[in-house]
Parts: C-alpha cells; sequence; structure tokens
C-alpha cells in the first residue's frame, strides 16, 4: 500500500473520524484507524465498539492494501506539518509505515487490519432521508437535555421515533423533557430506537450543510449516512420512558413573553440563586412577571419585574433558572409562552412562531419548597 | 452529670470507689478511654485517650468495660427529671442537654433555684451528681456548667458575661478544636478579649462561617433556640478494630458490613440521606474522610455500599492498614429548616 495525498485534506478527514476513538480504549487497536486503499480511495475507520465512523476520501494510489495506524502520532505529526503533499507507504512484510514529507521521513509501526474489529452489519434495514438542517436542529434542540446517569441508560441518548411522515425527537434527563416534531418526511414506517448521547455529538460535528442524510436502522444499530462519510452507532438496549404521560394536558395559566428579556433576566437573577438548586421564583399577576432569587447561606438576593401577556390565576412557582436558560436558548422565535397548571406541575414552554412542519415542546419540572 | 460512666461504675461497684478507674476498652492495643473517674483525672487521664496511654499515666487506673444499657436508662430517668420542669430540653448527649426555663410547669421564677432543685433530685434518685449551668444563652450556659465540675452549680448573670468572657480561653469557646486554637494563637487569640480585636469580616475571612459565630459569641449574641426536638445531622456507623486490618479485601468487606448497618439505622429511623461519608484511620492515626453527595435522598443498602466501596478505592493515597473504618449518611431528610428540591418528572 502507498499513497500520496494532501496533508491538510487528510488531517481533515482523520480529524472526524477521531471523534470515535475513545480516551481510554478496552482494547490497544481502538487506538487505531483503519486505512484501507483501494482504486484510489482511501477509507478510514475508527470506533470505540460502541460508535463507528468511515469517512472516504481521493488519494493517488500506486499499491492498494490496508493497515492500523496509531492515530495519535498521525494526528500530531499530520497537525505539526504544513499544507503538503505528504506520501505513506506501508512494508507488508513488518507492518512499518513510512511517511514522507517536504522535511524528512517519519516510520510509526501499524497493526495488522484483520485485528480492527469488523464493521456492524447492515442487515434488516429501513431507510429514511432526514434533510440535514432539520437533523441538524433536532440533534442541537434535544442533546443537552439527555441525562448522564448510567443507571438510567435510556435518558443517556435521544430517542427517536419515526411515524410515517414525521419524525419526532425526544430527550430527558426527568427534570426537563424536550420533544421535537418534523412532519415532512416520506416513509412508510413506524419505528424507534435511542442514539446514544455519544453518536448524537459525532453527527452532530460531522453532518455538512450540504447533503441529506440517509438513516438506515435495524434492532441493534442506526447508520446515518451523509456524503463520504458514515457513522454507525450501536442502539441504546432499553425502554424509553412513556414520555407523552407526562405531558400535562390542562394548562389554564399561559404567560407570553419575549424571549430575549425573559432570558436575559433569568441570567442575571441566577448569580443570586442558590448554587445547587438555581431555584428563582416566578411570580406572574396580570401583566406583570416578577422574577427573584434569594442564597440564605451567602445572604444574596435579587429581584427583577418584566412586562408579560398573562391570562390565569396569580402564580408563583420555582424553576431550576439554569434549565429555562438552556431550553430558552435553543428556542428561534422572539416571544415564548409558558404554559402552567399549578406550582407543583410541570411548566411548559413553547415557541410562538414555528416554521411549517416542525413543533417543538419543552417541558420543565419545578424547584419546590418541601416540608 | 459528672464523669457519667466512671461514676456510674463506682456507684454500682463499692470497690471501685476512691479509686482511679476509667470506662472504656481493656485492651492495651486498641482500648480508648470513654470516661475516667476523677481520681483518674488527676493523673492526667482522659476521655479518648487510649488506653496504653492512660496506664502509662496511671499504673493503678482501673479499666471496666461499658454497660450502654445502664447508662440509657439512666440517662432516660434524667430526662424525664427535666420534663418536670419544662418541655423545652434539648439533649446533647445521654448526660448533657440544654434546659429552656423562662416559662416553667412549676412557675417557679428562679432558674438558679430549678437547677438547685434538679440536682437534688437526680442526687436523690440517682446517687450521682450533676454540675448546672444557667446563663442567658446556650453558649454562655454550656460555659458556665464546665466552670466548675463535680457537684457545681455556676450562673453567668447578664452583668458579669462579658467580662467572664473577656477572660476565657478560647479553647473554650464552642467550635474551638486544636487546629483552630493553633491559628488563632498565630493571630495573637488568646483569650476571648483577644478576639474582639478582629471585625466580623476578618473572623469569617479566617475562620469561614464560625469566624462570624466566634465574634457574636464572644460578644455575648447567641441566639440558637433550645430546639426540644433537635434532629440528627447524620446517622453513622464505625469500628476501631482490635488489630490494624491490613488486607485490601477485608478492609472493603468491613466497609460494606458497616453500610449494611448504616441502612438498618436510617430505615429503622425512616429517614433518607443524600450524602455517603467514610472515615479511614491508618495504623499512625491519620484520618481521611471522603463524601459523596447525590441528587436524590436515599437509604438504599446496596447504593451506600457501592459508593463507601467507591469512595475507599478512589482515595488518593495507598492504604496498607487501617486502624479504624466509618460509613456515614448526611444531608438527612428530617431537617426542619426547608429545602428546595428539584422536581422529577414521574417516570
Amino acid at each position: 500500500m502507498k499513497f500520496s495525498v494532501s496533508s491538510s485534506e487528510l488531517l481533515k478527514n482523520l480529524q472526524v473520524a477521531s471523534g470515535a476513538i475513545g480516551s481510554n480504549p478496552v482494547l490497544p487497536i481502538l487506538e487505531d484507524f483503519l486505512f484501507g486503499v483501494k482504486e484510489n480511495v482511501l477509507t478510514i475507520r475508527a470506533t470505540n465498539l460502541e460508535t463507528t465512523i468511515v469517512t472516504e476520501m481521493n488519494v493517488n494510489a500506486d499499491t492498494d492494501g490496508s493497515v492500523a495506524v496509531p492515530a495519535k502520532i498521525l494526528l500530531d505529526t499530520l497537525k505539526a506539518l504544513p499544507d503538503q503533499p505528504i506520501t505513506f507507504a506501508l512494508n507488508d512484510d513488518n507492518r512499518a509505515i513510512e511517511l514522507t514529507s517536504a522535511f524528512g521521513k517519519y516510520k510509526l509501526a501499524g497493526e495488522g487490519p484483520e485485528d480492527f474489529p469488523e464493521l456492524p452489519e447492515e442487515e434488516d434495514t429501513n431507510s429514511i432521508t432526514i434533510n440535514t438542517e432539520i437533523l441538524s436542529k433536532a440533534i442541537n434542540k434535544t442533546l443537552f437535555a439527555t441525562s448522564n446517569d448510567e443507571l438510567r441508560l435510556a435518558m443517556t441518548g435521544v430517542f427517536v421515533q419515526i411515524d410515517f411522515n414525521k419524525i419526532i425527537f425526544v430527550a430527558t434527563d426527568a427534570h426537563k423533557l424536550i420533544k421535537y416534531t418534523f412532519g415532512n418526511i416520506s416513509s412508510d414506517q413506524a419505528a424507534s430506537f435511542i442514539i446514544p448521547k455519544k453518536a448524537m455529538t459525532l453527527l452532530k460535528n460531522a453532518i455538512s450543510r450540504k447533503e441529506d442524510v440517509e438513516l438506515s436502522y435495524n434492532k441493534t444499530n442506526a447508520f446515518f449516512n451523509f456524503g463520504e462519510t458514515k457513522i454507525i452507532c450501536r442502539l441504546i438496549d432499553a425502554k424509553y420512558p412513556d414520555y407523552n404521560a407526562v405531558i400535562p394536558v390542562d394548562n389554564p395559566n399561559d404567560m407570553l413573553i419575549g424571549r430575549n428579556d425573559f432570558q436575559k433576566s433569568l441570567t442575571r437573577i441566577n448569580i443570586y440563586a442558590n448554587k445547587t438548586t438555581n431555584q428563582v421564583i416566578l411570580n406572574i399577576n396580570d401583566g406583570s412577571l416578577t422574577i427573584s432569587a434569594q442564597d440564605l447561606d451567602f445572604s444574596n438576593e435579587a429581584t427583577e419585574q418584566l412586562p408579560c401577556n398573562y391570562t390565569g390565576e396569580p402564580m408563583n412557582i420555582g424553576f431550576n433558572a439554569k434549565f429555562m436558560i438552556e431550553m430558552l436558548n435553543v428556542i428561534e422565535s422572539d416571544e415564548v409562552k409558558l404554559e402552567m397548571s399549578t406550582p407543583s406541575r410541570a411548566g411548559i414552554l413553547l415557541p410562538t412562531e414555528e416554521e411549517e412542519n416542525e413543533q417543538l415542546l419543552m417541558l420543565v419540572m419545578p424547584v419546590m419548597m418541601s416540608h | 452529670m459528672d464523669a457519667f460512666f466512671a461514676a456510674v461504675e463506682q456507684r454500682d461497684n463499692p470497690e471501685l470507689r476512691g479509686k482511679p478507674m476509667a470506662v472504656g476498652g481493656k485492651d492495651k492495643v486498641r482500648g480508648v478511654i470513654a470516661t475516667a473517674s476523677y481520681e483518674a483525672r488527676r493523673y492526667r487521664v482522659t476521655s479518648a485517650m487510649s488506653t496504653r496511654i492512660a496506664k502509662k499515666k496511671c499504673p493503678r487506673l482501673i479499666i471496666v468495660p461499658p454497660r450502654f444499657g445502664v447508662y440509657k436508662k439512666i440517662s432516660q430517668q434524667i430526662r424525664d427529671i427535666f420534663y418536670e420542669y419544662t418541655d423545652l430540653v434539648e439533649p446533647l448527649s445521654l448526660d448533657e442537654a440544654y434546659l429552656d426555663v423562662t416559662e416553667n410547669k412549676r412557675g417557679i421564677e428562679s432558674a438558679i433555684q430549678i437547677a438547685r432543685d434538679i440536682k437534688e433530685i437526680i442526687k436523690a434518685e440517682t446517687q450521682l451528681t450533676a454540675s448546672a449551668g444557667i446563663s442567658y444563652n446556650k453558649f454562655l450556659a454550656k460555659v458556665a456548667s464546665d466552670y466548675h465540675k463535680p457537684d457545681g452549680l455556676t450562673a453567668i448573670l447578664p452583668e458579669n458575661a462579658q467580662r467572664f468572657l473577656d477572660n476565657l480561653d478560647i479553647t473554650e469557646f464552642h467550635g474551638v478544636g486544636k487546629a483552630t486554637a493553633r491559628k488563632m494563637e498565630r493571630m495573637k487569640i488568646f483569650k476571648g478579649a483577644d478576639l474582639k480585636n478582629y471585625t466580623k469580616s476578618e473572623l469569617g475571612m479566617h475562620f469561614g462561617k464560625m469566624g462570624a459565630q466566634f465574634y457574636d459569641i464572644v460578644r455575648g449574641i447567641d441566639e440558637r433556640p433550645v430546639d426540644p426536638d433537635r434532629k440528627r445531622k447524620s446517622i453513622s456507623v464505625e469500628n476501631t478494630f482490635r488489630d490494624d486490618i491490613t488486607d485490601t479485601h477485608e478492609m472493603i468487606q468491613e466497609l460494606k458490613s458497616l453500610s449494611v448497618k448504616v441502612a438498618e439505622t436510617l430505615q429503622k429511623m425512616e429517614i433518607k440521606g443524600r450524602t455517603v461519608n467514610i472515615k479511614v484511620r491508618l495504623p499512625d492515626f491519620t484520618t481521611f474522610t471522603r463524601s459523596k453527595t447525590y441528587k436524590d435522598f436515599s437509604n438504599d443498602g446496596p447504593l451506600i455500599e457501592t459508593t463507601a466501596v467507591e469512595l475507599f478505592q478512589n482515595l488518593d493515597q495507598e492504604v496498607t492498614g487501617v486502624r479504624l473504618l466509618g460509613v456515614g449518611m448526611s444531608n438527612l431528610d428530617n431537617q426542619d429548616e426547608p429545602k428546595t428540591r428539584q422536581m422529577d418528572l414521574g417516570f
């Protein structure tokens, strides 16, 4: 195997793939990229056994072949080189790899490609095509709400529900819940699965705005294909909580308020809130919202008043300001609506304007005084 | 109560009377003194001293094992006497309590008279002596009760309080342990009066939250009420071993069985906690504590167990032997102060 390629082009592709390399792999070979050259195309693969990234690029190849290459040393070398053509040559007898730049030669030891984990089989799959922009929006709006609690595995991923012509993305950490629905896909399927947070993060970083994404899935894996890159991830094998059951339907108290003003006010007030609970109190009366917080441990307190449009009973409800701010962050409309029923039940945060076929619903549980 | 455990033993066994004796562990290597009789205190035998050292200070020292069942019964007897005067009784331990007698069931105006009465009844019913301290706040009352012992009765009246506090050794202040005392010495604080040379914020800077408290109490300000149902702030179980444990596997087994006991206690008291603590004391007495706080309250045995073991395994110190291991739970959900809680979606 021998080929030449632009050092910066190679680096760009390796950086995409390197997202799948874990920090403490269970097998030494998982610290490697798998290189395969065939007919002037270099295929790069990296995996942490849960998520695999495969990407292809054109090279000028003299001979075909494959080898596992230590990732860190190769990345470090390429990062330290100004853009230039480099050649990559493998000695098939001893798996020694020789890189040649304009400055000199670098040798590193490759490993046998046969030791690299196999790709999951793309068998019995169904597939749909999703617009890149929609997918990227869906990830941005949901990813932050996933849980880090390894004891509740299902919630550490994003739940994807394909329901014929619509696709729903759900994330929750049991305190807040985001549901993003896109209602204009073409599919004849109904299916659902949980994609690990890590894979979603990699996907978010790897997708470019150009092509649509083809999503194939079977019982165990999801395969995201876009352009020259493919991300394969093992699905989380757990039952997703029945999220629809916790979305309250009867919320007679509605507040309409400017998103930006609301968010900025929360940010200021949160500076004075208790650092563990981030509790801010929303006191809502006809036409006015008072946001306040206090931290008894330090005798800090703050209050601000904002105009709003309110219909309902006067309301005094506590929320985690950090959650609210994160949620307001992913809303695009200038005005938002907060629907509430009682101070001990979930509040629902909604944009007041949305693109056609899109629906965003965010749920957040209050922070209450107990005893 | 004066030298409580020791006094009970001397009461019940005439042979111990008038002799230096102590209640505690007999073992020369592991034993620790719980309470020393006044005769033993003359030899500077104090509580928490290791039996080995106590024996060195007083070779004739007689060590008696504790009989907690008996002490508990007497403790209840004494508390019942307190309740004859007021319901505002805040027990600090088996043999100590704060009483708020501002309004009392007998309508006695003088707190000193009440103290005399109570001491007399205790003596008559238990043949044991107690020392009382009387003042207008908890801190002063406690200091007063320690002032004359045994069988003492000290009152610090408002007009004398400041002079008393000015002359009080800082080591007598609530919250001043060895480390704080050393720090204070460096700051030239030896007596209460020296504390007054520092502003509240300076003391706060040096001693954190306690600093502000020192500032107040040295000025006779202590607003803490006598709280009749003061709640336990933590539950812990620890074990000092006859011989140091050197086998890691055995340490972990021990942590597990301590965890089970903590869980059982919590479950019996129907309380939960959020913070799991461990305590590890090495053969050279170096002591580590580590804790992990969860978002949710729990009294689940397996959770305490795994957390305790995890905390132990994450100690940034190689542990080749331990003298003591302890497991505890704090941040309990029985506290009265309002707790704010992030609510869950009910999955």
